[in-house]
């Protein structure tokens, strides 16, 4: 009787380490050793292509990143996606939420339009977007011929150019995330709010400033925590369209860490760059995960 | 006291003689299950399964299929399976990458490409050979000299060619005659020839040559044909890499010239395989590098425009130079984690056999790596134009053999890329390549 | 919300640039698995096809198995999603309501499960899975895929959770509810569109990864939808009629599932609730 009891009422404390085991559980099979493997790897020098096993190195391979000139550079232009698609998703998404919620006649459109570009695979959204971006059978250049420019731009093949398409196109992809969750908070905000704003007279930008965007913020940096470390590891849609190039212009650090890793066969050096990586977001993010955490 | 238990008193010397016998029996019958379960087993053992892992399209699974059925008509006691695991090279890279790394057992043998035996074998991924098919110098014999390089390494053979490729140098036969050129010799030639034929024309979007200049992997023919034309190597005499600098400035310069003089189109950095071959295949082009497969597209395939208008060459020359083209093709290996490697040796000696060479040669049209199959009549005639292709391949270079060659071809595809795309200059990506060498070397 | 921009013609245009935006990628794979290859290499550029080729659509299906790749898809993405859903909603519940001292730390670890690139886990999990001798069954990949999705379900669940006023349920549990029937009965449902947000979150994550669903489910008859597609390729060819023609049907039954339920979630089932 008691048990039962206890079952059906457990304590606050028992109830925390019911409701939190699953999740524990699956993150310890999953991602905690494949984590400490990381971490062993990253002290030794472990080059599959030499047939020989791990040396041990201790912090050499760290040293060895810090003075590498490629992972510097794969760092600035990870860096440089992340300022660039974070907020140009932010807005787009912003934007996109704000007209879905619209009360058009016909909301279907909108809304599937909205949500169509998460149903293309990633892979393939960079390769239809290469295509567009293709110099002689892409449709921006096609269309800037249309329009009178002389639509000869090799887009992909010149970096800064490269780089712009890439953002583009991560925005292109990425808004519709950002706009999913602001929208579902979007519709957490009561009419009741706006139609006594209204009636104070209070105009559109002050209803948008004063009641939309303070109660969007929790949705806003649960976007932005997520969205930011997947911009830093961006990975498929450089691979697909540019492949890093030219050269290495546009190189991410996870493309460097998989080509570590996979080509290279240095399975050491690879895990110490993505410790570096892990390093990087957790610094990034957590600013805003503490402001999560604590606003209970 | 019960009845039985009187009964069994009484009859005590029995009882030991029935429990004796109870236990003679169950040994017995333990005895003979345990022989039935010997010979079912031994059954089972004699009854192999072999898993081939091979890739895609490219690698002819249906062709595969039947030299596996002919294999399993001579031997009875296997049965192979075909595995496949990625598309192209680069996600079966992927994939074996992962599953050779930990160090999986479930594939027997592998189809891989030429480039990658130094390397695989160099993490030990592939069990060597010699024990099955004898001294290299011997087994390898048989071969054409790019395979038989590329196969051995340090003395121990990692894998047996399976079939052949190569660059060859397809042109609009018909255009050519109209303009009354010969076959062009050199590169200068070459770019006349073009040159003459493009004006003659007078279609702006006729391109004189087509050549690869996306980072992929045939990018590193695209910087060594020039190279090797030049007489020069990618490694000295003991096999250490070098770069010979000015050499490969020449090289790269080459092909931009050609781009300067409007023969390449300008955006030749965006050009992968498939793309020389459709635009050729649309009438666009008139002279193309392209691999070996290309010429059965060109005759058949089914919106091809120039059947009929295809010739085949050598290809050119840097002025003073000779001939050189890339070796492609792919291997057979047999995976150092097997549990079957006497028996995946034995299917891999077969595959790797000149019957099967023949076969794929008659039946898929696939480049023997055998130099008896191109004197072969049958094969000659099933195959005609095997005998200009015999020619080519004979003079193949293949791409260097090393262990970090996933290095090499990093540095090379990406910076020749960069050049094409007048991203780079020649002189930086030289330095930028020979750097990278260096290292490696150490 | 309220309509702040003025004068319908300034919203049909706004709308038209959402749609546009949204659709013109779809509708370009559409157009160009109608066509043949040859017509891909015209200059100028073509949009609509020249000639109408449904032999694409035949190709698709007698050259791979789409339809089962596309059935692999759906089970290993609504399972992971499932389980995610239920996993994340627990712990998100914890970390909100319970006003544990250490929610920021088991907050912090959840999400930095994220912060390691994928390609790092794959060998580590392929191992892991061919000891349980799991590899090439959904199991492989859900539970993954589960995990990979777990922090931005938590994050967001955790988010809205801490945005429904605590005195609802205080209000139930006075009224007799214990603190789990009041997460049942009060939260979940208002917190519906925080699930269903989480919800499609993780699905689309588990239909776009590629990098293990190649290594863990490589037979044929187990394959996902990305790694099946790039099946139709060769080494050298890339025939883009056909992928095209794959990815339509690829993306027909999402879309359908997202017209479907995106009325659902819109139709304002959170008003109610909070109206009182």
């Amino acid at each position: 009787m008691r048990l039962a009891d206890r079952f059906r009422d457990p304590g606050d404390r028992a109830l925390a380490i019911l409701l939190l085991a699953p999740a524990f559980l699956l993150l310890a099979a999953i991602v905690v050793y494949p984590i400490m493997r990381l971490l062993w790897n990253s002290f030794f020098d472990l080059r599959l292509s030499g047939g020989a096993g791990p040396t041990f190195v201790g912090v050499e391979n760290y040293v060895l990143v810090l003075q590498d000139r490629d992972f510097w550079k794969a760092t600035a232009h990870t860096a440089l996606i992340t300022l660039v698609t974070v907020p140009g998703a932010l807005l787009a998404g912003l934007g996109l939420a704000m007209l879905a919620n619209l009360p058009f006649k016909r909301r279907w459109p909108v809304r599937l339009a909205l949500l169509l570009p998460w149903a293309l695979p990633m892979a393939f959204a960079g390769l239809i977007f290469a295509w567009f971006f293709h110099s002689e059978y892409g449709v921006v250049n096609d269309v800037a011929r249309r329009f009178g420019g002389d639509g000869q731009r090799m887009w992909l093949l010149q970096p800064n150019w490269a780089f712009a398409a890439i953002c583009l196109t991560i925005i292109w992809k990425t808004s519709s995330f950002m706009a999913l969750i602001l929208l579902a908070g979007l519709q957490t905000i009561p009419n009741s709010l706006y139609d006594a704003a209204e009636v104070d007279g209070a105009s559109k930008w002050q209803q948008f400033r004063r009641i939309t965007i303070p109660l969007l913020m929790p949705s806003i940096v649960v976007a932005l925590v997520f969205r930011t470390i997947a911009a830093l590891q961006t990975f498929d849609i450089p691979y697909t369209m540019t492949r890093g190039g030219p050269g290495d212009a546009t190189q991410t650090l996870a493309m460097l860490i998989h080509k570590t890793t996979i080509e290279y066969l240095d399975v050491g050096y690879g895990s110490t760059i993505a410790v570096f990586m892990f390093v990087l977001s957790l610094f990034v993010t957590s600013p805003y995960l503490r402001r999560i955490g604590s606003s209970a | 006291m019960g009845l039985e238990a009187q009964c069994w008193k009484r009859y005590d010397g029995k009882h030991d003689i029935i429990h004796g016998m109870k236990r003679l029996a169950l040994r017995g019958v333990l005895a003979a299950v345990l022989v039935l379960a010997g010979v079912a087993a031994g059954d089972a053992l004699a009854q192999t399964r072999l898993r081939v892992f091979a890739g895609g399209l490219s690698h002819r699974p249906e062709l595969i299929r039947k030299l596996f059925d002919q294999y399993h008509a001579a031997a009875p006691g296997v049965t192979i399976e075909i595995e496949t695991g990625g598309a192209t090279s680069e996600l079966q890279r992927q994939y074996l990458s992962t599953v050779l790394n930990a160090k999986d057992a479930s594939i027997d043998v592998f189809m891989i490409d030429i480039v990658n035996p130094a390397q695989y074998f160099g993490a030990g991924w592939l069990e060597p050979l010699n024990a099955y098919v004898g001294d290299p110098a011997v087994a390898m014999k048989p071969y054409l000299p790019a395979y038989a390089m590329a196969n051995v390494i340090d003395g121990r053979i990692a894998a047996l060619p399976a079939f052949a490729d190569a660059m060859f140098m397809y042109y609009r036969k018909d255009l050519l005659e109209k303009h009354l050129l010969a076959e062009p010799k050199t590169w200068d030639e070459l770019a006349a020839a073009a040159r003459k034929i493009q004006q003659g024309e007078g279609d702006p979007n006729l391109q004189g040559l087509s050549i690869q200049g996306a980072p992929i992997e045939g990018a590193v023919c695209t910087f060594l044909l020039p190279y090797w034309s030049q007489g020069k190597e990618l490694h000295d005499a003991s096999g250490k890499l070098t770069l010979d600098k000015a050499a490969a400035v020449k090289g790269l310069n080459v092909w931009l010239a050609l781009v300067d003089q409007g023969v390449i189109k300008r955006n030749v950095a965006e050009v992968k395989t498939s793309d020389t071959v459709n635009e050729f295949m649309a009438g666009q082009v008139v002279f193309a590098v392209n691999w070996g497969f290309a010429w059965d597209v060109f005759k058949k395939g089914k919106d091809s425009k120039v059947a009929g208008k295809v010739g085949v060459m050598p290809l050119p020359a840097v002025a003073g130079g000779k001939s050189a083209t890339c070796a492609g093709g792919w291997q057979w290996a047999v995976s150092a984690f097997s549990r079957n490697k006497a028996e995946a040796a034995r299917l891999v000696g077969f595959l790797a056999g000149p019957e099967a060479s023949k076969f794929l040669a008659m039946e898929g049209s696939l480049l023997p790596t055998h130099r008896g199959a191109y004197a072969d009549a049958d094969v000659i005639k099933a195959v005609p134009w095997l005998k200009d292709a015999a020619g080519v391949l004979a003079g193949a270079h293949g791409r260097p053999v090393s262990k970090d060659y996933g290095q090499v071809s990093d540095v090379i595809r990406t910076t020749t890329s960069a050049v094409m795309a007048r991203a780079k200059k020649p002189e930086e990506a030289v330095d930028e390549i020979a750097e990278r060498l260096r290292r490696l070397a150490r | 919300m309220k309509t702040w921009l003025e004068g319908g013609s300034l919203r049909l245009l706004a709308a038209a640039i959402v749609v546009v935006n949204g659709f013109f990628p779809a509708l370009w794979i559409l157009l160009t698995s109608l066509k043949s290859e040859a017509e891909l290499v015209s200059k100028p550029i073509t949009y609509l096809p020249r000639d109408v080729v449904l032999q694409n659509y035949v190709e698709v299906f007698t050259h791979q198995p789409l339809i089962r790749y596309l059935i692999n898809s759906f089970v290993v993405a609504a399972a992971s999603t499932l389980l995610c859903l239920v996993v994340a909603g627990c712990a998100a519940y914890a970390i909100a309501r319970l006003g544990l001292r250490r929610r920021q730390l088991i907050l912090t670890c959840i999400v930095a499960s994220s912060m390691f690139p994928p390609v790092t886990l794959l060998v580590p999990v392929f191992e892991t899975m061919r000891s349980l001798n799991l590899l090439n069954t959904y199991t492989a990949l859900v539970l993954p895929y589960t995990v990979l999705s777990l922090p931005v379900c938590t994050l967001v669940m955790t988010s809205h959770f801490q945005s429904i006023p605590k005195d609802l349920e205080n209000a139930a549990m006075i009224d007799g509810c214990t603190r789990w029937g009041a997460l049942w009965r009060i939260v979940v449902p208002l917190a519906a569109p925080g699930v269903f947000t989480a919800g499609v979150l993780s699905f689309v994550n588990a239909w776009d990864e590629f990098l293990l669903a190649l290594s863990l489910n490589a037979v044929a008859s187990m394959r996902t939808l990305p790694v099946g597609i790039a099946f139709y390729q060769g080494e050298f060819s890339f025939p883009w009629p056909v992928i095209s023609a794959a990815l339509v049907v690829a993306i027909v039954p999402v879309a359908v599932l997202i017209a479907i339920f995106q009325e659902r979630v819109t139709s304002g089932f959170t008003h109610g609730a909070l109206r009182g």
